[in-house]
């Protein structure tokens, strides 16, 4: 297995993307839209990376490579050295619509992920209510999505992922659709809990304030063809804060470098 | 607020038909009870009628004839025609198979099936059932397939993500979907069902609200038809409002319908 000296530690490579491209048929037209371009990417174990871009730059759809739902055109993805054939339960996803079953009670949503696999009633039950404690939500067990907030929602389905217990964590612009103050809170909270529940983190944003505040590493990307263009390690210490001098410094080398209008 | 909300839902229903019935009523007074009884003309006929016995059945035996017939018909319509449309929209090799079929048969009126149903399956119960049945499996298989055709993918990606199979998708995702599309083509289906037993009825019938009617048209008795048409309005809307309540029962995440 790859091991590679990572930011002076000893860490395991957990993710390789080689050279993925993918392009993609535009209807009516006779030619092909390249969403991602070769690219190559490594994603080390208990790492948490955002992957920064703007519109089109095929963060979403290089997720999509990750989680198996989209075959890429060409190039391949290992986990853990093997490729990957299609999704699987060592993968959690987080998306921005969230994508709960609105027929299914919380607890029922959270799970699902071991309903699938198979495990029994009582055990999947404890181990949902133990992530919804874990996410804030305890009491609303019983509530269906439609009576949740956004934020709310989201911690349903961040809940929904960890309860499967995947290795791999991936999270598609999950705050995009939150308001400023409940993604503030949303971010610090996605933190804590990583900070208690160590995983392997793929986080897609376009806000470079979040990619800061919650990478330990940020891959930017550019769009249309998307490619990586450069990445950042981040060593602000934990706990961060948007305010902080070093902070801000950050935001704007990062904004000045990939000018990217946020 | 609540309270005169609770009040609204009860005294608007009630204010709109007496509203109704007194329009009919006033109407009524103008133009020959020949052409258009009075409601308490009506109202008396029914219950001569309810005493009496038409053609040998009675009037609560009519409407059992012509609810047995529908519920047959509606109930074979959902078992056969609920997963054919779920498959439908499901399987994309089984649509192709299927939809140009389905697509001939589906703009023919189940009324007009009722001379071929008459010739094949005789006068008797089998046609009349088997024309309520047409009409019901038609609407139930393309309420089923719309509604699969527009389960949301992401959720489908969602139980993707999870590694559920594709049977695993198709059973405790997509079909859970659509609920909403399933209980509004049942709906449609059972007033269509409905709907054609009367016209099935009309042709050639001993027993049903269909023939009683005819059984008026054929005495020169207005109110005796008008009884035959509320009973067709009351029923129908009892069997929807039962088919409401069994939607919220068995769909409880959906706030609308409380």
């Amino acid at each position: 297995m790859a091991n590679e000296i990572h930011d002076g530690r000893h860490a395991k490579v957990k993710i390789e993307c080689d050279n993925l491209s993918k392009a993609f048929h535009v209807p009516g037209q006779d030619k092909l839209l390249h969403v991602l371009d070769r690219v190559s990417l490594k994603v080390y174990e208990n790492e948490f990376l955002v992957i920064l871009g703007p519109g089109q730059s095929g963060k979403t759809v290089l997720l999509n490579c990750i989680a198996g739902l989209i075959e890429p055109s060409a190039g391949e993805t290992r986990i853990d050295g093997r490729p990957i054939t299609g999704p699987g339960p060592d993968r959690g996803m987080v998306f921005q619509r969230y994508a709960l079953f609105p027929w299914k009670t919380v607890e029922h949503n959270v799970a699902f992920g071991m309903a699938v696999r198979g495990v029994p009633l009582k055990e999947r039950l404890s181990m949902a209510h133990y992530y919804i404690k874990m996410v804030g939500l305890e009491g609303f067990e019983k509530a269906y999505p439609a009576q949740l907030s956004g934020g709310m929602k989201q911690r349903v389905s961040i809940a929904r992922a960890y309860a499967n217990d995947p290795d791999i964590l991936l999270m598609d612009e999950p705050f995009g659709a939150l308001d400023a103050q409940t993604r503030y809170a949303m971010e610090q909270e996605l933190r804590t809990i990583w900070e208690k529940e160590r995983r392997t983190v793929l986080f897609v944003t376009n806000n470079i304030e979040e990619a800061i505040y919650l990478g330990d590493r940020v891959v930017v990307m550019s769009a249309l063809p998307g490619r990586v263009k450069t990445e950042y390690p981040i060593d602000i210490p934990a706990p961060r804060n948007y305010t902080d001098p070093a902070f801000l410094a950050l935001r704007k080398k990062v904004s000045d470098d990939t000018e990217l209008v946020l | 607020m609540t309270l005169s909300k609770r009040g609204m839902a009860i005294i608007a229903p009630v204010v709109s038909i007496a509203i109704f019935i007194l329009l009919w009523g006033l109407v009524s007074l103008n133009v020959s009870a020949d052409f258009l009884p009075s409601p308490l003309a009506v109202l008396k006929e029914g219950i001569r009628l309810f005493h009496a016995k038409i053609s040998g059945t009675s009037l609560i035996g009519h409407i059992g004839w012509s609810l047995s017939r529908v519920l047959i018909a509606f109930g074979l319509a959902i078992v056969l025609g609920l997963p054919i449309g779920l498959y439908m929209g499901w399987s994309r090799v089984f649509e192709k198979i299927v939809s140009p079929i389905f697509e001939v048969l589906r703009p023919i009126p189940p009324i007009a099936w009722i001379p071929i149903a008459i010739l094949w399956l005789g006068v008797a119960e089998g046609s009349k059932i088997f024309i309520c049945f047409v009409g019901a499996f038609v609407i139930m298989i393309l309420n089923a397939y719309t509604g699969m055709r527009y389960v949301d993918p992401l959720l489908i990606d969602a139980a993707k993500s999870f590694g559920a199979t594709r049977t695993q998708q198709f059973i405790n995702v997509a079909i859970p979907a659509c609920m909403p599309s399933i209980f509004a083509g049942v709906q449609n289906a059972l007033s269509m069902s409905w709907m054609c037993v009367l016209a099935a009825e009309m042709v050639g019938a001993r027993q049903g609200v269909g023939f009683i009617i005819i059984q008026g048209m054929d005495l020169n008795k207005p109110s005796m038809i008008l009884v035959g048409m509320v009973i067709i309005g009351i029923v129908g809307s009892l069997l929807a409002a039962a088919l409401r309540w069994i939607e919220r029962l068995l769909c409880p995440w959906r706030r609308e319908l409380v």
